[in-house]
């Protein structure tokens, strides 16, 4: 990612044509070869940019910015007041349920939350299509493989069959168990768990959490 | 298999089935899709998500009896898009012919195996008049939560019999609201199910303006609710419902009567100032007058001043806006009355012209 602040001016050339007079703004050039014109305000969107795939050539004082379609992007630099480049790395991406990884955390910390005598033995248990997401040992010291879901319905039950089948093909494993956590399981998800002798646990998030709220219910 | 029907007929049948389609295809493909079913001159179409199936019956001219699984929204959006006049349907072994006019679609069709087919209930049914049964609903429906993970059994609309007749009680747990429709026995003595709210909603959404009678069947674990050629089967909520009688209070020593248009009104103008935040608003009552207030620190403040009876101690009770509109709007009458004992309290809604009908709402704690 290079971040230069410079006085500049733009010019975009295109569809249609839009000039930015000069100012001082961010251009953000990443490793994808994107280019953004940043304003000093404004949560995401640039003033003006290129999607990649597109050339950049530095010409002195004017770079110049093209795609395939002939669109350019010209910026005049009258002053360069920083540059600097920093390499990011691969992005590990958006985590997107953020109750369901804080689900699983607060249960590999209070495992008795899903049955008595259940110990962890390690959270994401790594197999060939995935994390199983919490695999512990019950007070038999038999395996159990966990899948957690805020909703428990029917394609947590799958994902979950998915798992232990291919964890019981190594015959070390063969006797593990399956249980499916959930805040709340739909019937279908758990007729169809209890046909494949998975157990079924619903458990409180905001219990676990050890919140007391502060509204005013009814019950 | 071929049937050939009125456009406008077809879309109505194809909405209302669709209604209960998952949207969400997961594991049954079939599930995306409308069972169509032909015998003579009868369509029956289908539509379920497993927990709630709607199913509409329609007058086609028909060749040829069988049963496809056609995809719902396609074949929706295709239907919605011909003009007046007739569509006419040929299906295929793995493709169903859509004609109209000069248009012709050719859509392929889902596969019927994972399409669940529901039995006829044997239960007997039990008639119970359309209008005062969706009316009753209506009241109560809006009461009930949206949010699966709290309590499934919230969800749903409590039906028990009370005093020979039917009590519906539907709850969030911030708001209860309970109506009464004396002379329905629909249940045995002393018993209750629940019913999904969602459901209930879509019955109202059929019955309309109907002055028919709804055909009620309760058959181990499912309702069916049968309107002319329509019919809903939702699956019940099992699940144990909260006590509920013991929510409500014997008596309140606050009591405040105002014109219930009046303070509908009022309320929807305050809270304009608390639109789309938590904040909520405020009752104050003296014996000279209510007044409604909304106080935000980024927006600034609403009042409003409402004449109204009050017998008590000079009270500031604050609502959720939204929960007191329904309430408000659920009870009949001209005028209705707030029974509360302090801020921290449930407050009693209820109207004199509307004696089967009560609505408990839970103030929001303010500073």
């Amino acid at each position: 990612m290079r971040l230069v602040i410079a006085r500049c001016s733009v010019d975009y050339a295109g569809r249609l044509t839009a000039h930015l007079p000069m100012a001082t703004r961010l251009i953000m050039v990443k490793a994808d070869g994107c280019v953004a014109i940043h304003a000093d305000g404004g949560a995401y969107k640039p003033l003006n940019w290129m999607n990649a795939p597109n050339r950049v050539v530095e010409a002195g004082a004017e770079w110049t910015v093209t795609n395939p379609k002939g669109e350019t992007l010209t910026i005049t630099i009258a002053e360069v007041l920083s540059d600097t480049a920093h390499e990011l790395g691969i992005d590990p991406g958006l985590s997107k349920d953020g109750v369901e990884a804080h689900l699983q955390e607060l249960l590999a910390a209070n495992t008795h939350a899903m049955a008595e005598g259940l110990s962890l033995v390690r959270r994401e248990y790594p197999t060939d299509i995935g994390p199983v997401d919490l695999m512990c040992r019950d007070a038999d010291g038999r395996l159990v493989a966990i899948e957690v879901k805020r909703r428990g319905e029917i394609d947590g039950v799958e994902q979950l069959t998915r798992y232990l089948e291919l964890i019981r093909a190594d015959p070390a494993l063969a006797d593990v168990r399956g249980m499916f956590v959930a805040q709340v399981i739909k019937p279908q998800a758990r007729t169809l768990a209890l046909t494949r002798d998975i157990v079924c646990v619903e458990v409180d998030y905001d219990e676990l959490r050890g919140i007391e709220s502060n509204e005013l219910r009814l019950f | 298999m071929k049937f050939r029907c009125e456009r406008e007929v077809l879309v109505e049948a194809l909405a209302t089935a669709g209604r209960a389609v998952s949207n969400r295809g997961g594991t049954l493909t079939a599930l995306t899709g409308i069972r169509a079913e032909l015998v003579g001159d009868r369509l029956t179409l289908t539509g379920t998500d497993l927990d709630l199936t709607i199913s509409v019956e329609l007058e086609v001219s028909g060749d040829g009896d069988g049963v496809v699984v056609l995809p719902a929204k396609l074949t929706s959006d295709i239907v919605r898009a011909f003009g007046e006049g007739k569509v006419e349907v040929t299906v295929g072994d793995e493709e169903a012919e859509i004609v109209s006019g000069a248009a012709t679609f050719t859509v392929l069709l889902l596969a019927p195996e994972g399409f669940p087919v529901q039995k006829p209930s044997e239960a007997e049914a039990v008639n119970v008049p359309a209008k005062s049964f969706a009316t009753a609903v209506k009241k109560v429906v809006r009461a009930a939560s949206r949010d699966e993970t709290r309590s499934v059994a919230l969800t749903g609309v409590l039906m028990a019999s009370e005093d020979g007749g039917l009590r519906l009680v539907a709850t969030d747990s911030y708001r209860l609201a309970l109506s009464d429709l004396p002379g329905v026995s629909l249940l045995e003595e002393s018993a209750q199910v629940i019913v999904p709210a969602r459901a209930l909603s879509e019955l109202v959404r059929l019955i309309g303006n109907s002055d028919d009678t709804v055909a009620v069947r309760l058959d181990q674990g499912t309702a069916s609710f049968s309107l002319g050629a329509k019919q809903i089967t939702t699956r019940l909520i099992e699940a144990e419902y909260p006590n509920y009688r013991g929510l409500i209070p014997a008596s309140q020593p606050n009591r405040l009567t105002v014109g219930r248009e009046a303070l509908l009104e009022a309320v929807r103008r305050v809270a304009l100032m608390v639109q789309s935040t938590p904040t909520p608003i405020r009752l104050v009552s003296t014996s000279e007058q209510l007044e409604l207030m909304a106080i935000t620190p980024d927006r600034g403040e609403a009042r409003e001043g409402l004449d109204a009876q009050y017998e008590g101690e000079d009270l500031t009770v604050a609502f959720n806006p939204e929960y007191l509109l329904d309430g408000l709007d659920a009870t009949q009458g001209d005028e209705v009355t707030l029974q509360t004992v302090d801020g921290l309290k449930p407050a009693l809604l209820r109207s004199n012209d509307d004696e089967g009908f009560l609505y408990l709402l839970m103030p929001v704690r303010v500073s």
